[in-house]
């Protein structure tokens, strides 16, 4: 026990070189004659350094600790650690998948609006004036002449541009498009009959695309009590409808129904009306089965047919308001009930043509 | 995104200089000066402000050994080795405690360290060795052993303080616990 106690106050003194060199000598003579003082000096070795590195470190966190305590780790960890809001965090994390969702939801949605694209009414609107052949106009207001020799004004001069128009009261108010007069120089109308009369115009309405004019001409008899009626409110889809008008010198019937409650690219003035109409039945009335206007015909969509567009009814009624009222003898009613009501379409098309016109317009 | 840290950060030169001196003055500064850089890594990186202290305390212990061992050469910057040490002690920890270690936030250039970090290894689980083992040691041998050999005392001042009757018994006492503990030490 003492032996061992003594040799390991001699390794360590070794070790740590405290020996003197003839000591040192005699003890490594010593490690290389006893494999087991040896195998001491090595594990011995091993061990001191480990104490020392321990102690060292030790040693070291202390210091850092002391160091450490100076910091302001809470004041760091605000600015420099991850935002407290969930939202930021998830952003700052998942930038890059963020990115690429926003990029494919950009994508789709291109994608979606250009499909829609190409199911939007692409077709340009057209309006439904008529710039009138002329030579054959003017064939034909000379038959007419012929036939009706008794008119008291010959139209010698044929209107350049047409349309149709339908009397809003007895004593001649006459409702069509503004797009059909705009810009004219003088404006006729001509009934069924043939019978021309000078109108002036007395309301105009681009906007809504209405106009009022009013027969100015002496030879002019009052008209019947207007055997239609004026809706002031909207009318369904799939509401059965129909027009006259004068795409050509002669009244022409159409018949449709109301396809849509908004008229060309959701324009909610007008209606869209699956409807055959030509350039010259702008102005003209729109009815329903039971005698009410419901819109006037003023447009139509060029790349398919059947899709008419129509000015709504309650906008009629607004422009009426305009006139003043005194003026308006046996003007149309907006009752529910009229002459028309339960008559047979074929009926109900001969009373109404005698009050839609042929409007002529000179440019 | 990263924030400029705008504590003061002293010279490379500086720190190993002092640290081979043994400067305590040194070693604050550079304490105090990379610190923010790694809790801002760890905060960002599913950990906290103690995760952070151990993670840095113990890159820093890397750097000091590494800097102690006489073969340290300036190849990068200090603050990229010592970011790149704790960066990857960070992810080992993550990973052993299977967090997800994917799509780290980094703030700074990347060194590869991994030789230097399995040297550190080596001398960690001598340290914790050490540690368990006079842990294990028991009173009075722990105090007398650290006495002696770590905080340098002599055999006269321990055999006063601990109140033996001569040194011999001192040293009797002062060799049986070291024998326990190099057996401890060692049976791991």
């Amino acid at each position: 026990m003492r032996n061992e106690i003594e040799l390991e106050g001699i390794i360590e003194d070794y070790l740590n070189g405290k020996l003197t060199e003839a000591e040192a000598q005699a003890f490594e003579q010593l490690r290389l004659t006893d494999p087991s003082v040896d195998h001491k000096v090595v594990a011995h070795k091993v061990f001191l350094e480990s104490l020392n590195d321990y102690a060292a470190v030790l040693d070291l966190k202390h210091q850092m600790n002391q160091a450490h305590a100076q910091i302001d780790v809470e004041g760091l960890s605000k600015k420099l650690g991850p935002h407290p809001s969930f939202i930021v965090n998830l952003w700052r994390k998942n930038k890059a998948a963020i990115a690429v969702a926003a990029s494919f939801i950009l994508l789709t949605i291109v994608t979606i609006y250009s499909i829609q694209q190409t199911t939007q009414q692409t077709g340009t609107y057209e309006k439904l004036n008529k710039e009138m052949n002329s030579l054959r106009s003017s064939t034909n207001s000379l038959i007419r002449n012929v036939k009706s020799s008794h008119s008291v004004k010959p139209n010698v001069n044929p209107g350049k541009f047409g349309g149709t128009g339908f009397a809003l009261s007895s004593n001649g108010y006459i409702l069509t498009s503004h797009h059909v007069i705009e810009k004219s120089d003088s404006v006729y109308v001509q009934n069924s009959k043939g019978e021309s009369y000078k109108v002036k115009m007395v309301y105009s309405d681009p906007v809504n695309d209405i106009a009022i004019l009013k027969i100015t001409d002496s030879e002019f008899s009052p008209l019947a009590p207007l055997p239609y009626s004026l809706k002031r409110t909207s009318s369904g889809m799939g509401e059965k409808v129909y027009t006259l008008g004068y795409p050509k010198d002669d009244v022409v019937f159409g018949e449709g129904y109301l396809s849509s409650r908004t008229g060309f690219n959701g324009d909610s003035l007008a209606y869209q009306v699956a409807i055959t109409v030509n350039p010259g039945n702008s102005g003209g009335p729109l009815l329903d089965n039971r005698g009410n206007i419901i819109g006037i015909i003023n447009a139509k969509e060029s790349n398919s047919d059947g899709a008419a567009f129509a000015v709504k009814s309650k906008y009629i009624a607004e422009a009426l308001n305009a006139i003043p009222q005194d003026s308006l003898v046996r003007r149309i009613a907006s009752t529910k009930k009229n002459q028309l009501q339960g008559l047979k379409l074929t009926k109900q098309i001969e009373k109404v043509q005698d009050f839609v016109f042929l409007i002529k317009v000179y440019k | 995104m990263s924030n400029k840290l705008s504590s003061s950060v002293p010279t490379d030169r500086e720190v190993v200089l002092g640290i081979l001196n043994n400067s305590e003055e040194a070693l604050n500064k550079l304490y105090t000066g990379y610190f923010p850089m790694v809790l801002q890594f760890i905060l960002n990186n599913n950990g906290d402000e103690d995760d952070a202290k151990d993670v840095y305390q113990e890159g820093i212990i890397v750097l000091y050994n590494k800097i102690k061992s006489g073969n340290f050469e300036l190849t990068s910057k200090l603050k990229t080795f010592i970011y790149s040490v704790c960066r990857r002690i960070w992810l080992k920890k993550l990973s052993q405690n299977s967090r997800k270690t994917k799509d780290v936030s980094d703030f700074d250039d990347i060194i590869s360290v991994e030789v230097d970090l399995e040297e550190h290894e080596e001398k960690d689980q001598r340290f914790e060795k050490m540690q368990s083992a006079l842990l294990n040691l028991g009173e009075p041998c722990k105090t007398i052993i650290q006495d002696f050999y770590i905080n340098n005392l002599s055999m006269q001042d321990i055999c006063e303080k601990f109140g033996y009757t001569n040194t011999d018994n001192a040293k009797t006492q002062k060799y049986k616990c070291l024998q326990r503990l190099k057996k401890l030490f060692f049976q791991h």
